[in-house]
């Protein structure tokens, strides 16, 4: 699928990957809440389409249709009730946060040069010939129950958890709200 | 044997506007079904028995002036009507409408773009759309708007689940995902109406909320509303808010010919398009029939019916679907 001499593909890469870039430093950088979100998910959709350039479709639909989509929705949902409070960029959040997220962009900007390095030197395996299955539906269906079972399934308990924890909390406040009318 | 690719564009640009003169006459169909049902006889002045009323309301809606709040937010005001016609527009182009033909030398296939994840897309594309609402409800910077959009975009999200479980069972049936394998399958079976009835009942309750059509068109409920996400919005702008519905609707079923009715598969399978849109007329005169005949739901009865009802039908038809299939 990934022909490195394809113009058209290294075109909508280089426009995907500075779309990427450029998205998540918009959402670090606006003042209104919900503008951050809207960068937020044109940083989504941009990933998305750097996944269909490794022919993973499937993933890239999931991607749009679950983050882009419903995720998003919710965060704008509540940005847009609680009304526009802005605040000043690069502001906010304890220091041990500020001295995480540089160590994270650290340790992920040592990642990005080691792969390069090697890359260069040859040493990392270069798969040419991707399988035309690879990034289905059906490949990820049976890799889900295969060799990735395990995880499937605590990811469906961790799910549930949540479902049941959002409707305790439901129910908790409808009671404290209750209590406020007697 | 694949097409080149000046086929495909040529057949987007074809498809497109049929989908748009589709949609004009839509409103003109809407308007005259609602008047015979309610005893008149609908627009009948613009040309011959009112065929040119689209025509006329499209020139009166570019001429009228397209009015801008001042307070409005300017970029994602503009942007959002287009975000939604965008959305709107490209879901159509998964959805196969004929077998395949060959021209000359040429093979022509019967949709736009056959993928093997064609009902995600047109999932992910109806879930990119609510944006359009969200955005220019939040940009016109008015208290009606913001409610209509939020209500909007509850109703959406709610609804939007019960119709991707609601398609499972067909899923489960035809094995695949892809729009084109779903309907060969029933062309060599049978219409998936029949074994996924409650399927189709939950789809189409789950789709009209998803257009916003009556009795679920709480969005524009006018009179707690105004007229919803769209208040501030006039001229073509408006328009395209109304083209985006209308398209969503028609979309919605074309999915549904698909899903359940064999898209394309007719008595004589040359003539696929013809027996596609005869399906598709007569599901969307559904729609326009329930709109004369339903009141609207309050949003309490919506929210309620929506998770409470229709959410575990959908999810038990899923999971006995998958039951039976596994069985047999």
């Amino acid at each position: 699928m990934f022909d490195a001499g394809n113009t058209l593909v290294w075109i909508v890469w280089i426009v995907a990957a500075f779309a990427c870039l450029g998205s998540g430093i918009a959402v670090v950088s606006f003042t209104n809440p919900f503008f951050s979100a809207l960068a937020l998910i044109g940083n989504l959709g941009a990933l998305a389409v750097l996944y269909l350039l490794l022919s993973a479709e499937f993933v890239a639909a999931a991607q749009v249709l679950v983050y882009a989509g419903a995720v998003m929705v919710m965060f704008l949902f509540v940005i847009a009730y609680l009304g526009g409070r802005a605040d000043a960029p690069w502001a906010g959040g304890p220091s041990w946060q500020q001295v995480g997220a540089v160590a994270a962009a650290g340790a992920i900007l040592v990642e990005i040069v080691v792969a390069i390095g090697l890359k260069a030197g040859g040493r990392l395996a270069h798969q040419q010939h991707v399988l035309s299955s690879f990034g289905s539906p059906h490949a990820i269906g049976r890799l889900f129950l295969t060799d990735h079972l395990l995880a499937f399934e605590i990811t469906s308990i961790v799910l549930l958890v949540a479902a049941i924890g959002g409707v305790i909390l439901g129910s908790h406040s409808r009671k404290l709200a209750g209590e406020k009318a007697l | 044997m694949t097409e080149p690719w000046w086929i495909s564009l040529i057949k987007a640009f074809l498809i497109i506007n049929l989908v748009m003169l589709a949609f004009a006459y839509t409103t003109l169909l809407e308007r005259k079904l609602l008047g015979r049902m309610q005893l008149r006889y609908g627009p009948n002045r613009a040309g011959p028995y009112g065929s040119l009323q689209p025509i006329a309301d499209l020139i009166k809606l570019i001429r009228k002036e397209s009015f801008f709040p001042s307070s409005a937010i300017d970029l994602p005001y503009i942007v959002a009507p287009v975000i939604s016609m965008f959305t709107a527009l490209a879901a159509f182009s998964v959805i196969p409408f004929g077998a395949g033909w060959h021209l000359w030398h040429w093979h022509v296939d019967g949709e736009i773009a056959n993928v093997s994840i064609a009902l995600i897309v047109v999932f992910a594309l109806g879930s990119l759309g609510i944006y359009g609402f969200i955005i220019g409800g939040w940009a016109s910077e008015s208290k009606y708007s913001l409610l209509g959009s939020m209500r909007t975009c509850a109703q959406l999200v709610s609804y939007e689940v019960s119709l991707a479980l609601s398609v499972l069972g067909v899923v489960l049936m035809a094995g695949s995902l892809s729009l084109v394998d779903i309907v060969h399958k029933q062309g060599t079976t049978i219409p998936y109406a029949a074994p996924q009835v409650i399927g189709l009942l939950c789809f189409f309750v789950a789709g009209i909320a998803e257009t916003n059509r009556a009795p679920f068109d709480l969005p524009e409920a006018d009179t707690e509303l105004v007229a919803g996400y769209h208040t501030e919005y006039s001229g073509m702008r408006w328009g395209l808010f109304q083209t985006a519905e209308y398209i969503n609707m028609i979309t919605l079923s074309a999915l549904m010919v698909t899903l359940f009715f064999a898209g394309w598969h007719g008595p004589y399978a040359p003539l696929g398009p013809l027996w596609f849109f005869l399906k598709l007329l007569a599901v969307v005169s559904i729609f326009i029939w329930l709109k004369a005949t339903l009141p609207r739901l309050r949003y309490d009865q919506l929210m309620r019916f929506g998770w409470k009802v229709l959410l575990p039908v959908a999810t038990l038809n899923a999971v006995v679907t998958a039951a039976l299939v596994v069985a047999f």
